[in-house]
């Protein structure tokens, strides 16, 4: 079925050439329309989502991207940029939505607190996502460039050839980063859940 | 840290996980030298690094971790407001509910506003248990019961699977109930519909297994009671036909799954609480228990917990109603609706509602004394903090003999009522009207709409024809179906062929959601084919002919069309056997048998037959 073409496409990709070009203010307008398709897709794909089925970001903002940037009139740069920014939607849309679910309580594993219709349950699944994010945080302060790899890997679902692309670094240097990066996130995990 | 330390780390960490074991540590200690902080960090990270390889620490998508429970909350919805949801513009987010989300809707092809229910993923997971709501959801449906919702479609549309059903502007008796207080009338009037609701499902052998409050609507011009979700609930339940579990088996039916909050057992039957099967008694029960929550505020049996309503449900008795002040008569009916043993229930809905109407109409005479004896009132509903009128203290000692009159003229009025009612019904089953009506007869109205083309484009406005008609090349048609019986609709288009020519037919899609050739339709639903753009000719010449098939049941010698029900190949059958097969089975329906009466736009077929099987001849030059 043929969707409606999406009104903003043509805004879309003057704004991605001009966050390209050095405009952050173009990134601030851009972010709630991304968001929007974004959330969306994601909110789809997950209700299609099936047992042995695996969801593929890449995927969705690939069609977030065919969606909503006019095809015509636009360079390979803008892709790379668009998946940048769709990662970090990703990690947004996730993290909203992961703290929204998972209730305060750490440490515990999945708990049914009562067996009436107010059921609640702890995620601890969610907590601890939500925990990789605030060291994702302290990372991006110690270094920024091995946060966004794993935003770009995590979150956008990038294959490290892309994720070189976007980051104009060699393949080598993403791997390298990736397994710093991994690990310093896997440490600080483990200290924050022994705590 | 400071950066440099941090360019330290990585560096050193980098080169140490390239090396295996036993080098590793003397080129980390090498390198670190007597800075033995330095060496511990890095020999903490190195241990991370294999744990992190070990458990595939972040090594999926972050999408998938969160994917599972992305699904649930009220604030994700799948549509918003002014989006184009395949032929629905939606209007509304009007809730959400266990089984899914449901939006105010209008169907562009119809200019009708809909109810819109998106299915949630787990409810459309099992497919043949979806396979069966949907037969029992348009059963109930065209049994065309004004208290059962009317099911328009069912459809998927981006992987969304949805029903749109008849939008009914009112309140849930969930609602209805917390908003204010009921009068006696206005609960019998409810539980008679509600009953007749069930009763018609019930003779259709459907059960509804959830009724409660939330599944009862009202709507608010006509106070028209309509009731949901008839076949849902089985979709849902994770294991209704295992026979005789314990009940601790039972209960843990509701402790599955992580994360889900589960619907009320307040309203199960004893028999659904042990996940035993359910039967049509098993509804009576449920209006039982929703009649006593109308009269008394609250349901009988609630626990501080689910297992312990479940005790309740399955051990004690009811509180008597009898302090809620209602006729003696009403009591003794729900009493009956919500024994524990289905044996002492009452056993149809139809004997419920009789039971139920004779109260009423007992009731208006009562009325009918009360005005001609201004020196009481009665009031039957709870004698609660209410504006109402209520039996004072100088009325009592008349009330005992009115009262005892009541009883009398009531009982008598009731036996009458029983009667009249098994005579007619006697009646009716014994003397049918016509010999026709024994038999199903199928009824198909038709109309086929005509575009011109010129030069690819459409040219001057579409017109409606009956019948049959020449074509030109360059028209393109619609046609438009309407049955007036529910049943399985199959469409097969024949070409142009010689006599000396093999059949040749195709599959023609009864519905842009229907994919594997054959639609269950509703009782008056229209059906458009295509329901979306035009059914073009080939350049060859000749007779087509477009085969209807409307059966009562999906007919066996036609399910193996669906194997070539594909959209790709444009449902062309290519099993020469097969088209054989098909030509066999039509030629056994001649078309004689199909009663054929052509209006000036529309074409009526009428078969006595339990399947109408019709050419639409369409000739084009």
């Amino acid at each position: 079925m043929k969707k409606d073409p999406p009104r903003q496409e043509h805004e879309i990709t003057q704004l991605l050439a001009a966050w390209r070009e050095g405009n952050q203010a173009a990134l601030d307008e851009l972010y709630p329309l991304v968001y929007d398709e974004l959330h969306r897709l994601a909110r789809r794909y997950m209700s299609r989502e099936r047992k042995g089925h695996t969801l593929q970001t890449t995927a969705l903002i690939n069609e977030a991207y065919v969606r909503l940037v006019d095809q015509r009139n636009v360079q390979w740069a803008n892709r790379s940029h668009f998946f940048a920014i769709s990662a970090q939607i990703m990690r947004r849309i996730l993290i909203d939505h992961a703290r929204r679910h998972a209730y305060a309580k750490r440490g515990g594993g999945a708990r049914q607190v009562s067996l009436d219709e107010t059921a609640t349950v702890i995620h601890e699944d969610l907590a601890e996502f939500l925990r990789l994010d605030e060291a994702l945080k302290s990372l991006a302060e110690l270094d920024p460039r091995r946060s966004q790899v794993v935003e770009l890997k995590y979150f956008g679902g990038l294959n490290n050839d892309e994720i070189a692309g976007v980051l104009k670094i060699s393949k080598n240097t993403v791997i390298r980063d990736w397994n710093m990066a991994r690990a310093w996130l896997h440490s600080q995990l483990a200290g924050s859940a022994s705590n | 840290m400071k950066p440099e330390r941090w360019q330290q780390i990585s560096r050193i960490f980098n080169r140490a996980i390239l090396l295996d074991e036993a080098a590793r540590s003397a080129y980390v200690k090498e390198k670190c030298g007597a800075d033995s902080d330095l060496q511990a960090e890095i020999e903490k990270l190195i241990e991370s690094h294999q744990q992190a390889e070990g458990d595939d620490f972040i090594g999926g998508l972050a999408v998938e971790d969160v994917a599972e429970h992305f699904t649930e909350g009220k604030e994700q919805l799948a549509l918003h407001n002014g989006q184009q949801f395949g032929n629905y513009l939606i209007l509304d987010h009007l809730g959400t509910g266990g089984m899914g989300e449901v939006y105010l809707a209008k169907d562009s092809r119809l200019d009708r506003t809909v109810a819109l229910k998106i299915l949630s993923s787990d409810v459309v997971a099992d497919k043949r248990r979806m396979q069966r709501f949907r037969q029992e959801a348009r059963v109930a449906s065209s049994l065309n019961q004004p208290n059962i919702l009317t099911i328009f479609e069912f459809g998927e549309v981006d992987a969304l699977t949805f029903i749109a059903a008849e939008f009914v502007d009112g309140e849930t008796l969930r609602d209805y109930i917390r908003a204010k207080r009921l009068k006696l009338g206005e609960i019998l009037d409810i539980s008679i519909q509600m009953l007749a609701a069930l009763d018609a499902a019930h003779e259709a052998s459907i059960v509804h297994r959830d009724m409660k409050p939330e599944n009862v609507m009202i709507r608010r011009r006509d106070h028209v009671v309509k009731v949901l979700d008839f076949g849902l609930a089985k979709v849902t339940e994770k294991r209704g036909n295992t026979e005789a579990v314990t009940a601790e088996e039972g209960m843990s039916e509701f402790t599955t799954a992580p994360g889900l909050i589960m619907g009320t057992v307040n309203y199960m039957s004893p028999e659904q609480t042990l996940a035993k099967r359910v039967d049509a008694r098993s509804d009576i029960w449920s209006s039982g228990i929703i009649i006593y929550e109308m009269v008394a505020g609250t349901t009988p049996f609630r626990g501080s917990t689910s297992a312990h309503t479940i005790v309740q449900i399955l051990e004690k008795q009811a509180p008597s109603l009898a302090q809620a002040g209602v006729p003696r008569e009403l009591q003794r009916i729900v009493d009956k609706a919500i024994a524990k043993d289905p044996d002492e229930r009452y056993q149809t809905a139809k004997d419920m509602l009789i039971d139920l109407r004779n109260l009423k109409s007992r009731l208006a005479l009562d009325a009918e004394i009360e005005r001609t004896s201004p020196a009481v009132t009665v009031e039957y509903a709870r004698p609660a903090p209410t504006a109402e009128p209520v039996v004072t203290e100088t009325s009592k000692k008349n009330y005992g003999l009115i009262v005892a009159l009541i009883a009398i003229v009531a009982s008598l009025a009731a036996v009458f009522a029983v009667n009249a009612w098994r005579s007619t019904r006697n009646q009716s089953a014994v003397t049918p009207s016509t010999p026709v009506a024994s038999t199903p007869a199928r009824t198909l109205t038709y109309w086929i709409t005509v575009q011109k083309f010129k030069d690819g484009k459409a040219y001057q406005q579409p017109f409606d024809i009956s019948g049959e008609i020449n074509f030109e090349a360059d028209y393109q048609i619609r046609l438009s179906i309407r049955s007036r019986q529910a049943g399985y609709l199959y469409i097969l288009n024949e070409g142009p062929r010689n006599a000396a020519a093999r059949p040749e037919y195709v599959v023609v899609f009864p519905s842009s959601t229907a994919n594997n050739g054959s639609e269950f339709i509703s009782a008056n639903q229209l059906v458009q084919i295509p329901d979306q753009s035009w059914l073009k000719f080939d350049k060859e010449q000749g007779v087509e002919k477009l085969w209807l098939v409307f059966g009562e049941n999906p007919l066996p010698e036609l399910e193996s069309i669906k194997a070539f029900a594909n959209r790709q190949t444009r449902g062309l059958i290519t099993d020469a056997q097969q088209n054989k097969a098909i030509d066999t089975f039509l030629a056994a329906h001649p078309a004689e048998k199909v009663r054929n009466e052509r209006g000036d736009t529309l074409t009526t077929l009428t078969s006595s037959e339990k399947v109408l099987v019709y050419p639409i001849k369409l000739e084009h030059h």
